[in-house]
């Protein structure tokens, strides 16, 4: 199963951990953001392609920006997403 | 401090909070550090000596809070900070801010010095002696550029957005900065440092660690150690809570900036 990691105060309840989707790594964001709408301006331009300063993990490794367009998440992968600005 | 944070009426989650536990014991070497943070006027001394191009200005865009969220705004640089038109020698003894740990290292060294370590830096805002702010324990709302002063009391999330989408309704994206040293005396720290409470977020050469692996914290901040550098002193956009002298937060070095982020500079004693 995908796992999508994003930052306690995105949600009121603090809540981090939520299912995903498997398949190429911009679908898989966007399939997310439309299964939680709450989530879609924090996730997606007005275009509604990934904001480019947000950073992505899949499992220990932090996909460059260059390479997000090619990336694919396998199923078990965990998918953390890091905003520019953590902590705090 | 995180069992006084979950008592205070703030909105965030202690979680949030955890990087800044368990309290550590560092030891610095004698250092100098900067009263004030660099301003758009000593910056722009740097670029017309060396012709610099900051991350935002080669890439075409920087980062503002629009009523809408974070954005990624075309023209939005040092000089305008909040998109073009936006330019103005008001700003001069301002903080400067779209400038990333980069453009920050690079200024600094520029002037012979180098980014504080994130242990100098919080030695210059509270001392020896733990206190919640660079003043003492006591929150004062005028000795800071926070939220709370332009705002008053704010103690919720949405009491935040609303406050900021009426000001971006008024005036725009525009950072609500102030100039630097507006607050000495009641704001300055223990040495006579300056706006190292609130104003703009600061750099610092430190990149992020735990102080401790074992610390339950958000699962976004843990991998962000060993990736982002440690930003200090909060902001012009945050409540009190968020300017507190061991307060940490962790920034992208990669290029990121926003019209909140400044530094100031240290050099070895």
């Amino acid at each position: 199963m995908v796992r999508i990691v994003v930052p306690a105060v995105w949600t009121p309840q603090g809540r981090t951990h939520f299912e995903g989707t498997s398949g190429p790594l911009d679908e898989v964001i966007g399939d997310f953001a439309t299964r939680h709408p709450q989530f879609a301006r924090r996730l997606l331009d007005a275009d509604g392609k990934p904001l480019r300063y947000l950073n992505i993990c899949l499992d220990d490794d932090m996909i460059p920006r260059h390479q997000r367009a090619d990336a694919t998440v396998g199923p078990d992968t965990v998918i953390t997403i890091i905003s520019p600005m953590a902590g705090g | 401090m995180l069992d006084w944070l979950e008592a205070a009426d703030q909105p965030l989650p202690l979680l949030w909070f955890a990087d800044e536990t368990p309290q550590v014991t560092a030891v610095v070497a004698p250092f100098r550090i900067d009263r004030f943070p660099v301003t758009v006027g000593e910056y722009a001394r740097f670029v017309r000596d060396t012709g610099y191009r900051t991350d935002a200005e080669r890439r075409g865009f920087g980062l503002v809070y629009t009523e809408q969220g974070w954005e990624e705004r075309a023209g939005v640089t040092w000089r305008a900070p909040g998109g073009p038109g936006t330019e103005s020698r008001d700003f001069d003894d301002h903080p400067v801010v779209h400038v990333s740990w980069n453009d920050a290292t690079e200024f600094a060294a520029w002037r012979g010095k180098r980014l504080p370590t994130e242990a100098e830096w919080e030695f210059a805002a509270r001392g020896p002696d733990f206190r919640i702010w660079p003043w003492g324990d006591a929150w004062d709302v005028g000795a800071a550029n926070t939220a709370e002063l332009h705002a008053g009391p704010l103690t919720s999330l949405s009491a935040w957005q609303q406050w900021w989408r009426t000001e971006c309704a008024r005036h725009g994206p525009v950072p609500r900065t102030s100039p630097v040293g507006s607050f000495s005396g009641r704001g300055d720290s223990p040495f006579g440092c300056a706006d190292m409470a609130g104003n703009v977020y600061e750099w610092t050469a430190t990149l992020s660690r735990l102080y401790d692996d074992t610390v339950r914290c958000d699962p976004t901040v843990r991998m962000a150690m060993g990736r982002y550098r440690v930003i200090r002193g909060g902001s012009w956009m945050n409540f009190r809570y968020q300017v507190r002298c061991s307060e940490r937060m962790h920034g992208d070095p990669q290029g990121w900036s926003s019209f909140a982020h400044g530094f100031r500079c240290a050099a070895d004693a």
